[in-house]
């Protein structure tokens, strides 16, 4: 009796899973309360043991940073000096832009999107997907898709939101896809995530036309024509292309800008692309 | 308060702490190449040690913690830890403290079950036919972990259940 029981609860869950499974692979806003409601409850905890292993994590690293700390400064009084230089010369080359721009009426400048600053405080502890949280949320002007940046270039995109959080798909996760071009020729290309690809700390770039004029080290932008991404956000720099053997397009990897382990703050933008669409379809 | 809710509540803080440690503080870890699935483990010995329906209810639980932080298809983690809390339920009937042998085996399957699981309807539907690849570097390692936590996070359980038990039994005997 006891064990028909269970059983009968046993398909019943699995029956309920799966029909919520199908549901919500067509949509799933539905969720947003329930997932809202939970999180109410998990973000302090979260946010909570996040600071405790973190100020315990710096506290260590702190120490054993301290040995290597004097080599990183010289190297970084090295580096200052040549920003400094490269500064002074990119100075001189933006007076002449914005002469230039003046010139051609074109005062449009990409990057100045509004951000807020976010703390990542969970992670998925699995390798499978690179998904993280963050404690912003709808609270604090953050929406589905807004682009996540760190250290100068992109690491995401919102998938998920709440009051209080946001759930960010990194670009290394091997469902991303990021539509991209060369900053320099705007030949257009995919950026996309790979799970085999993620220990040499790369990224897979695909879909460049065989007459693309794109070279090893080329900076890669988030493109104008992406619908998700806001146009010109550096993504990384590409590496190893190669002509694929179809004959008709060339693929490569990329070396992303931004640091992925590790992160522990990230810029989220928040502004969608609009799409514009003047018939309002 | 009785023995089985004080377990219930027990068993729940448990499956909080052991979610917020899995996505807070392992990824903090640099040298954790790989780390263990603790909510696997915890599912799969509260459905070895109290039977199929405590199993499945745990199963539930982590699933939905699972499936709330991720933002995929909602019902799909809780579907396989249903399932893990019952299957490992079946075997209840070979339950005996201090017999680590046989958590160690379930353990092992479970968590090859849970990276299959994850590979085929995740990746292999996509296309990525590199299974090698993946075996080697994401689930050896995971697995080799899980198997060495469960050691102690077993351990644990049963240091608590004995600890609600004697806890009982105390009681027992005061009242009379």
């Amino acid at each position: 009796m006891e064990s028909k029981y269970n059983r009968y609860l046993l398909i019943g869950l699995t029956v309920f899973c799966i029909i919520l499974i199908g549901i919500t692979s067509i949509t799933d806003s539905w969720l947003a309360p329930l997932r809202t409601g939970v999180g109410y409850l998990l973000i302090p905890i979260q946010s909570g043991v996040n600071k405790v292993g973190v100020s315990i994590y710096n506290e260590v690293a702190d120490y054993t940073k301290l040995n290597t700390a004097l080599e990183e400064n010289k190297k970084l009084q090295e580096e200052i000096d040549r920003l400094l230089e490269e500064n002074n010369r990119l100075m001189s080359e933006q007076f002449e832009l914005k002469r230039l721009r003046q010139l051609y009426e074109l005062d449009q400048d990409y990057l100045q999107y509004e951000k807020t600053v976010a703390r990542v405080i969970a992670n998925d502890s699995g390798d499978w997907f690179q998904v993280f949280r963050v404690d912003k949320g709808s609270a604090d002007g953050v929406e589905v898709g807004n682009n996540v940046m760190a250290g100068g270039g992109l690491v995401g995109i919102v998938t998920d939101v709440g009051a209080h959080y946001a759930t960010v798909r990194a670009i290394i996760d091997d469902s991303s896809r990021v539509s991209s071009m060369a900053i320099q020729s705007g030949d257009t290309c995919i950026v996309a995530g790979d799970l085999t690809l993620y220990e040499e700390g790369r990224l897979r770039i695909t879909n460049i036309q065989k007459e693309a004029d794109l070279k090893e080290g080329d900076r890669i932008v988030t493109s104008n024509i992406s619908s998700k991404f806001l146009p010109g956000i550096l993504v990384g720099y590409a590496t190893d292309i190669t002509l694929d053997n179809n004959q008709l397009t060339s693929s490569g990897y990329l070396v992303p800008a931004a640091q992925f382990h590790n992160l522990q703050e990230v810029l989220i933008i928040t502004g969608l692309k609009e799409t514009e669409d003047p018939s309002g379809e | 308060m009785n023995t089985k809710l004080k377990r219930a509540v027990i068993n729940l803080i448990l499956m909080i702490t052991a979610f917020t440690i899995q996505n807070c503080i392992f990824p903090l870890l640099p040298f954790l190449s790989a780390s263990p699935n603790l909510l696997l483990i915890l599912t799969f010995s509260f459905g070895f040690i109290e039977g199929k329906r405590a199993g499945m209810v745990y199963g539930v639980l982590a699933g939905l913690l699972l499936d709330l932080f991720y933002s995929g298809p909602f019902g799909f983690y809780t579907l396989f830890y249903i399932y893990v809390g019952y299957i490992n339920g079946i075997c209840t009937k070979y339950y005996y403290e201090d017999y680590i042998t046989l958590p160690l085996i379930l353990s092992i399957l479970n968590d090859l079950a849970y990276n299959m699981y994850i590979y085929i309807f995740r990746f292999l539907i996509r296309g990525r036919l590199d299974f090698l690849y993946y075996f080697r570097q994401l689930m050896i390692p995971e697995l080799i972990f899980t198997v060495v936590t469960t050691l102690f996070v077993y351990r644990l359980i049963l240091f608590i259940n004995r600890w609600l038990r004697d806890f009982e039994s105390r009681r027992d005997t005061t009242i009379v």
